[in-house]
């Protein structure tokens, strides 16, 4: 946590975000799937992760697993519409989301979701979690998911890109 | 995930990485494809339906939400956008985010393109500190930029003693539609 007490590394000055970016989020993808294929935008979520989140990902790895529920607590505050649980243990922390903002708002909008989005969830996590020694396996999507943390030397199976599902509008 | 709260950071990242893969023409390729066509389409929906009333409906909503700190001044002929705190170029500064050498250029970016499809042209000047000013105006019209006050009154952002920060660049912009179409002056 930081002396602010904000697990976030980057603050606003409003509470929430405005769920109209996640129209640019989900064009963003596309736009990057469109021009470099699907291995140029996996190659785009994991320098996200590792680049643009390393602030996080240091706190991750000063922090470990607490550091991670709490930072997913403070972020889903923070996200128009999402409804989700973190909890912990001694070994792993899971996100358990019930309603995704950005699917839920998208949907409402009308708009073509990127059948992949959801790996984003992955491709990410992954990335951020990897300098504190974690993994993170993803389940589900398209509006619902599961997300684990946890140790990378528990040795948990690879992901399986298949248990995570298209999206669609 | 990637979310909405802290999207300016992630969305200024982006202009860099894509300036990596492909140089300058690539990230004016996102702000027009992803950006104006895509992300944004229900603003050119409302603008080319409405034109200045439609203005009014889309910055009136979107900057709301985005919490700028701004005025909007609008007649039959113009409409006029003071920008005092910029919501995105804030939340960069405050969080000392800066990936990309000119952020301020994406608004002209996605809003130019849009507003010529439509038959508007753009005189806009950004100080590169959070403050600008917009007139868009139809490209038939070949009024020039309204003096200081004469628009928007106490409201203009030029009045603002911080208006032309020391050592700053100020970005021009004169019936323009292209982010490139720009003249940059020093401040002092």
């Amino acid at each position: 946590m930081t002396p602010s007490g904000n697990p976030l590394s980057y603050t606003d000055t409003k509470p929430v975000g405005a769920a109209d970016f996640y129209f640019a989020i989900n064009a963003t993808f596309r736009f990057v799937l469109n021009n470099f294929g699907i291995e140029g935008l996996r190659r785009y979520w994991t320098d996200l992760g590792a680049r643009y989140f390393a602030p996080v990902a240091a706190r991750w790895s000063a922090g470990g697993l607490p550091a991670i529920a709490d930072y997913w607590r403070a972020f889903f505050a923070a996200e128009p519409g999402a409804e989700v649980e973190v909890s912990a243990d001694i070994a792993s922390v899971t996100v358990n989301v019930r309603v995704c903002p950005a699917i839920a708002h998208l949907r409402k909008g009308k708009r073509e979701i990127v059948p992949c989005f959801c790996q984003h969830c992955y491709f990410i996590g992954e990335a951020m979690a990897a300098p504190a020694r974690l993994t993170v396996r993803v389940e589900g999507g398209n509006g619902s998911c599961r997300q684990t943390f946890l140790r990378r030397d528990a040795a948990p199976a690879p992901q399986d890109l298949a248990c995570i599902k298209e999206a669609s509008c | 995930m990637l979310g909405c709260y802290d999207f300016c950071g992630h969305y200024e990242w982006t202009f860099e990485w894509l300036r990596q893969q492909g140089g300058e023409p690539l990230v004016r390729e996102y702000w027009d494809e992803a950006i104006r066509c895509d992300s944004q389409r229900h603003a050119a929906a409302l603008i080319g339906a409405k034109g200045i009333e439609g203005m009014k409906e889309y910055w009136g909503h979107t900057l709301v939400d985005e919490g700028a700190g701004y005025y909007c001044t609008a007649t039959d002929a113009v409409f006029r956008i003071d920008m005092h705190e910029c919501p995105s170029k804030g939340f960069l500064t405050r969080n000392g985010l800066r990936q990309y050498h000119d952020y301020c250029d994406h608004c002209m970016g996605w809003i130019g393109p849009l507003l010529k499809e439509h038959g508007w042209v753009v005189d806009h000047e950004h100080n590169h500190c959070g403050q600008c000013w917009w007139e868009l105006r139809r490209s038939d019209d070949a009024t020039t930029p309204s003096k200081t006050g004469k628009l928007s009154g106490e409201h203009d952002v030029r009045h603002r003693a911080d208006w032309l920060p020391p050592h700053g660049t100020m970005d021009v912009y004169e019936r323009a539609n292209d982010p490139d179409d720009k003249t940059t002056r020093k401040t002092d």
